[in-house]
């Protein structure tokens, strides 16, 4: 009976977006699929050599062959579970410690509240592609360091908005109540102002998803992202150091692919957080 | 009968079109051939990138920036397809001892601004060149080897020990005019118009430090050959190969992947470069005594399939390294050195019987003290690829690889440290003279560590010392080569590195432009010997 109802409540969570939203919570659970059962998909493994190098899409190879013979599919496959780790993981990341920091800044207030605004400034003022660069130089090129360095440029954003919903939160007269009748802060973030900002979060995390999916794609790109990952943006940057790629027909499948199935994914977020927005914030649509 | 009329027309049409157009192919073809005997008026190359003033002391230490000043300086010898010609010396002898070399200097040669030249600037510019090292230095202070003006035209050096390559070293000597550097004592900042004097056969004409370009003039009274371009221009382009298809530059490098494009098209000429740079796998045998065995790195060998690193790194633009080292388009290449085509079941063997009989879970070897083939290797950024074959070819034999890239300057500071496992390590050289295996598979002496770069820290072979340190002094050509060739066999043997391959690419060129392009015997450029713009037999 309990399943039956959370199904409903889905379908009918479901029906609120527009169709954009549809499509894109459709193909977003497309590539979630793709990523989980990623080894079962395709016959040929993501890290070696599996046929002659830069075959043409075909029965075999069913989206072709990298320089170095790697099946594409299987790569592309696999690539998701890089995009969609560092994608979320970040965006978790950011959200969750943006969000604290968030509600520490405006429910103290006072010095601390002082202290991460102006931490927050900073952030915002410095351009964040050469510091991540540099970053990402400097901590050596690997998966986990690429999530950490795309975080550290990601929580500002939760964090403002965060900050002001609470502001707002703890001048409402039920919070006021429960603070006179000796509510602790910890009890007040966890059961007041969490269940009215997890909404906002929500949205910050699809947002952020999508940019740090286009960063880590970037930084692979750059040639910082761990280079012997199978990453979407890593396929990306090695079939552009191809000399004259664009001279021969191998970019219809080498750069082809991997661009789309990146395409594909940050377009479907955009999708979805946009209909997020409207939904938690009636405000601003219809 | 209108209609007829007409088609019968179209059909005369046609065939005066047809006709017309055979003709006008043949004029353009005999046009062309008669431009072919005359000079060319500009050949443009890329350019783009400064390569510093073309003066011996302000010019950049990369071949693009010392090929540009070749073209104003000359020196007492060039180099040709084949080997060492006279150039400014029209001549030169050997003593029997190997001590004393005496050059013969050209007469009525003329600097480009109209002054004579002489023995007196040979020697001049010998001696400037040991107090003010130029950029590119072949002879040095310590190597004590004194000059003396033998009469107006003969210069004569004695060394205090034969040297199987000296003559070759002075011979490379920019030759610069004593009445305009007599009196400079900052070299490297002299950027007078004057410190582009020399008696080549292109003057500078136009440089431009921000735009990275260059413009040389044919020099009119030059001694030599005619020269058959009368203008070189270096030019900025945003990508090499449209600004070579819209025909604003001459020359291009290219891939395999386009040389169908190239090959077949009218006016095109594709050629092969030789292949005089390397990419070699280092072994750290100083810190890690896995690597100290031999037969681990035989083992490793053949277990590399080369041809298939050169097909799918270089997409077949290359030659198979040779654990001779010396490329096979070197002179003193030796054939006969042994082998290692791919063999699994010979590396497997010798692996065995080295007792890394067992493997781990991930197929990784280990032998009875736990000890796994499992190595570090790392690679320079723009090589990761060439290091994800060597991975894969390895795992197939149970040796495990954990490539590690990092830019270009971190991977240097680790060749030069020696910190490191295994190490990818590409670099040129590999042409010049065979004294670079001196250089690089001599044992330092106990208490020097020269130049680590270079050096296999951690091998010792007495017998190929003995013959490196021989060779050196031995000025008997013949003999020579036979002692290289021993090394050779040696080096083959013991594999203290093994060469993966040699890249070879192609350039491509607009043959109805220009044509008379060649390759110095050592040097793997086209457009850098002088010779390319001079009229030759």
């Amino acid at each position: 009976m309990e399943l039956h109802l959370k199904i409903k409540s889905a379908i009918n969570a479901f029906k609120k977006f527009s169709l954009s939203g549809k499509l894109g919570l459709i193909l977003i659970l497309l590539i979630l699929l793709m990523a989980i059962f990623a080894p079962w998909l395709s016959p040929h493994p993501h890290q070696r050599s599996s046929g002659s190098a830069l075959i043409p899409p075909d029965s075999e190879h069913i989206l072709g062959t990298d320089d170095l013979g790697i099946d594409l599919w299987a790569q592309i496959t696999n690539g998701a579970r890089i995009s969609l780790l560092v994608g979320f993981g970040t965006a978790l990341l950011a959200a969750v410690g943006g969000g604290i920091m968030g509600i520490v800044a405006a429910y103290k207030g006072g010095l601390i509240d002082k202290i991460l605004m102006r931490l927050i400034d900073i952030m915002m003022v410095m351009p964040d592609l050469p510091v991540m660069i540099l970053l990402a130089a400097f901590f050596g090129p690997s998966l986990f360091n690429i999530i950490l360095v795309l975080a550290i440029f990601s929580w500002i954003r939760p964090a403002r908005i965060v900050r002001s919903q609470v502001l707002m939160l703890k001048e409402q007269s039920y919070i006021k109540s429960a603070e006179s009748y000796g509510a602790k802060s910890w009890y007040l973030i966890r059961k007041h102002f969490l269940p009215e900002v997890s909404p906002l979060l929500a949205v910050s995390i699809i947002r952020l998803s999508s940019r740090a999916i286009v960063a880590e794609a970037g930084l692979s790109f750059l040639g910082l992202g761990d280079p012997t990952s199978r990453s979407w943006g890593l396929i990306i940057h090695h079939a552009l150091n191809f000399q004259g790629i664009y001279y021969t027909s191998f970019w219809r499948w080498w750069l082809l692919y991997p661009w789309l199935a990146l395409t594909i994914l940050t377009v479907s977020l955009a999708f979805i957080g946009r209909d997020l927005e409207r939904i938690v914030d009636p405000r601003l649509g219809n | 009968m209108f209609k007829k009329a007409s088609s019968r027309l179209s059909l005369l049409v046609l065939i005066c079109l047809l006709i017309m157009m055979t003709v006008a192919c043949g004029v353009e073809e005999a046009t062309e051939e008669s431009v072919e005997e005359e000079t060319v008026d500009v050949v443009r190359l890329e350019g783009g990138q400064d390569d510093g003033y073309p003066s011996p002391y302000a010019h950049h230490r990369r071949g693009p920036g010392s090929y540009k000043m070749n073209l104003i300086f000359d020196s007492m010898l060039e180099r040709d397809e084949e080997g060492w010609v006279p150039w400014l010396a029209e001549d030169y002898e050997i003593s029997e001892d190997g001590l004393e070399i005496l050059f013969t200097i050209r007469d009525g040669v003329k600097w480009q601004d109209g002054e004579e030249m002489t023995a007196e600037d040979v020697k001049f510019s010998y001696e400037y060149s040991l107090e003010y090292p130029m950029v590119r230095t072949y002879v040095q202070k310590d190597d004590e080897i004194e000059v003396e003006l033998k009469n107006d035209n003969q210069v004569l050096f004695i060394a205090p020990e034969p040297d199987a390559v000296l003559a070759h070293d002075l011979g490379r000597i920019p030759i610069i005019p004593k009445h305009i550097w007599k009196d400079v004592d900052d070299p490297e900042n002299y950027l007078e118009e004057e410190a582009v004097v020399g008696t080549g056969p292109y003057q500078l004409d136009e440089y431009n430090l921000e735009h990275g370009t260059y413009r040389f003039e044919a020099f009119e009274d030059f001694w030599g050959p005619n020269q058959s371009v009368e203008a070189i221009e270096f030019i900025p382009v945003s990508d090499d190969i449209m600004a070579f298809e819209q025909g604003d530059i001459d020359l291009t490098r290219i891939g395999t992947d386009l040389l169908s494009r190239f090959e077949e098209q009218e006016g095109f000429e594709v050629v092969q470069n030789p292949a005089f740079w390397g990419y070699r796998l280092r072994f750290n045998m100083e810190d890690n005594p896995q690597l100290e065995v031999t037969e681990l790195r035989q083992a490793i060998n053949y277990a590399l399939d080369l041809e298939d690193v050169v097909d799918r790194d270089a997409r077949g633009a290359g030659v198979a390294g040779n654990a001779g080292i010396v490329p096979p388009d070197h002179v003193m290449y030796n054939p006969e050195v042994k082998e290692y085509d791919q063999d699994l079941d010979k590396a497997e063997e010798l692996l065995i019987k080295l007792g890394y009989e067992n493997t781990t879970e991930e197929g990784v070897r280990y032998n009875e003290a736990g000890e796994e083939l499992s190595f570090d290797l790392f690679v320079r950024d723009d090589d990761v690829r060439l290091g994800e074959i060597v991975e894969e070819q390895l795992s197939d034999l149970g040796i495990g690889v954990n490539v590690i890239s990092e830019e270009r300057q971190s991977h240097d500071d680790r060749l030069r440290n020696y910190d490191y496992q295994l190490i990818i390590h590409g670099g040129g050289g590999w042409g010049g003279d065979p004294d670079y295996l001196r250089e690089r598979f001599m044992s330092p002496a106990a208490d020097e560590r020269g130049d680590v770069e270079q050096q296999s820290l951690g091998y010792d072979n007495s017998e190929l010392n003995q013959l490196l340190a021989e060779q050196r002094y031995e000025v008997d050509e013949e003999r020579r080569e036979e002692m290289i060739f021993e090394v050779q066999e040696i080096l083959a043997e013991d594999i203290p590195q093994i060469p993966l391959y040699y890249p070879a690419e192609y350039t491509a060129y607009r043959a109805d432009s220009y044509d008379d392009w060649m390759h110095m015997f050592d040097h793997h450029a086209l457009e850098h010997p002088k010779l390319s713009y001079l009229e030759r037999d």
